[in-house]
C-alpha cells in the first residue's frame, strides 16, 4: 500500500526470542487467526484503494486485463499508480521502472525490520515466495502482533494475513474497473479519489520528523518539478526533497536532544 | 470525455506490458533485497535514513500531483474543491487522539460524490 507507509518502530520493542505464551495450537491455527485479523478494517481500508485503483485504469483508457495483473504482479499500491500516471503520460519504460522501483524502497525496510522476528527454522528460501505478500497493511499489523505471538507460529499467521490482503486486490481492482464504466460519474469521481486521499490520510501517521519534513518538501518540490520536466519529475522531486530532508535531520535535528522522532 | 486526449501520447502496445513487467521485477527486487538484507543490515544505518526520506518525499509529490493536477475526470472538479474535500477529511482524521482512517476516507470519498451528484 500502501502506500504511504507507517511509522518506523522502534527496534527494541521487537521481541526476538520466545516471548510469547501459546497463542496457537497449530501452525494451521496461527494461519487462520491472521486471516480473520485480515478480515477487517485493514482488508476495507486495502480493498477500497484497489477499487479505486480499478476505477482510475479505466478511466484512464487501460484495459482490465492490464490493470488487474499491475495489482497482482505488484501489488504496492503507490508503485501501480505511478505506473499509470507515468504510462499516460508517455514516459519511457526505463524511466518508469526506475520511479517505481524507487517507490518500492519502503519494502527494504519493512522486509528487515519484519523478518528477523521469524523462527530460525522458517529463515529459508521459502521467504523469497512469503516476502511478494508483504506490503504495508500487512507489516503493520504484524508489527504489532509479533510480540503476542510465538516466534515458530509468526509465519503462518503472517502468510494468513498477506494472503487475504493479496487475494482480496484482485477483485477489488475488477470491481472498481466495471464500477466506474457503470456507475454515475459522481460515483467514479468518488472512487478514483479514495486513492489520493488514501496516502494523504496516512501520512498524518508518520512519526519521525525527518520523514515528515520529506513529505512536506515532496509537496512543494513535486508540483515544481512537473512544471519542469513531468517524465522525471517523480524521481528528482524525490531525490531533492528526500536528500534536503535527510541533511535537515543530520545537521540540525539530531542534535537537539528530544526533537528525534 | 477528455480521457481519449490524454491516451494519445501514452505508452501503448507492448511498450506498455515491459513497463509493467520492468515495474513488477523492480518492485519483487525490493522485497527480496529485504531478505536478503534482514540477516546483517542496520536499519538505523544512514543509508536506510536517506533511502527512507527519498521514498517519502516521492509519495508526497505523488500525492500531491494527484489532487492538485490530476488527469481524467478529475480534472472537471474545481481545484477548491478537491483542496477543501482533503482538509475536511484530515480533519476527521486527526479529530481523535486515536486515528480514523476509515471514517476519514468515508467522509472524503462521500463529499466527492455529493460533488458530483450536485454540479
Amino acid at each position: 500500500m500502501s502506500s504511504a507507509d507507517q511509522p518506523y518502530i522502534d527496534p527494541s520493542e521487537i521481541a526476538l526470542e520466545e516471548s510469547a505464551a501459546q497463542r496457537f495450537k497449530s501452525p494451521n491455527d496461527a494461519f487462520w487467526t491472521g486471516i480473520r485479523d485480515a478480515a477487517g478494517a485493514p482488508a476495507m481500508v486495502l480493498f477500497a484503494g484497489m477499487v479505486g485503483f480499478g476505477a482510475m485504469g479505466k478511466t484512464n483508457g487501460f484495459d482490465v486485463w492490464f490493470t488487474t495483473f499491475t495489482s497482482f504482479f505488484m501489488f504496492a499500491l503507490p508503485g501501480q499508480v505511478v505506473l499509470l500516471e507515468m504510462a499516460i503520460t508517455g514516459s519511457s519504460v526505463v524511466a518508469i521502472a526506475l520511479a517505481v522501483t524507487l517507490t518500492s524502497t519502503r519494502f527494504i525496510t519493512m522486509t528487515v525490520t519484519l523478518f528477523p522476528q521469524f523462527h530460525q527454522k522458517d529463515r529459508n528460501r521459502s521467504l523469497y515466495a512469503s516476502v511478494h505478500l508483504l506490503a504495508m497493511t500487512a507489516w503493520a499489523i504484524s508489527m504489532r502482533e509479533f510480540h503476542a505471538i510465538e516466534t515458530k507460529h509468526r509465519l503462518a499467521y503472517f502468510v494468513g494475513l498477506g494472503l487475504l490482503c493479496w487475494l482480496i486486490s484482485i477483485p477489488g481492482t475488477v470491481l472498481g474497473f466495471y464500477l466506474a464504466g457503470m456507475v454515475p460519474p459522481a460515483v467514479t469521481l468518488g472512487l478514483v479519489f479514495i486513492n489520493p486521499l488514501f496516502f494523504l490520510l496516512t501520512f498524518t501517521e508518520v512519526k519521525p520528523w525527518i520523514n515528515r519534513i520529506a513529505l512536506m518538501l515532496g509537496c512543494i518540490f513535486g508540483p515544481i518539478f512537473f512544471i519542469v520536466d513531468r517524465d522525471t519529475s517523480l524521481l528528482t522531486s524525490g531525490l531533492v526533497a528526500g536528500t534536503i530532508a535527510y541533511f535537515i535531520d543530520r545537521k540540525i535535528l539530531r542534535k537537539k536532544p528530544g526533537v528525534i522522532g | 470525455m477528455s480521457t481519449m486526449n490524454t491516451m494519445a501520447n501514452a505508452l501503448s502496445g507492448w511498450g506498455l506490458w515491459i513497463a509493467l513487467i520492468g515495474a513488477s521485477l523492480g518492485t519483487y527486487f525490493c522485497r527480496a533485497i529485504g531478505v536478503l538484507l534482514s540477516n546483517s543490515i542496520n536499519q538505523d544505518s544512514e543509508i536506510f535514513r536517506w533511502l527512507a526520506a527519498v521514498t517519502y518525499a516521492m509519495v508526497a509529490a505523488l500525492t500531491i500531483r494527484l489532487i492538485i493536477m490530476p488527469l481524467g475526470l478529475m480534472a472537471t472538479v474545481p481545484i477548491w474543491i478537491r483542496i477543501l474535500i482533503c482538509v475536511l477529511a484530515i480533519g476527521v482524521m486527526v479529530s481523535k487522539p486515536i486515528k480514523r482512517l476509515v471514517p476519514a476516507l468515508l467522509t472524503g470519498t462521500l463529499l466527492m460524490v455529493g460533488y458530483g451528484v450536485i454540479r
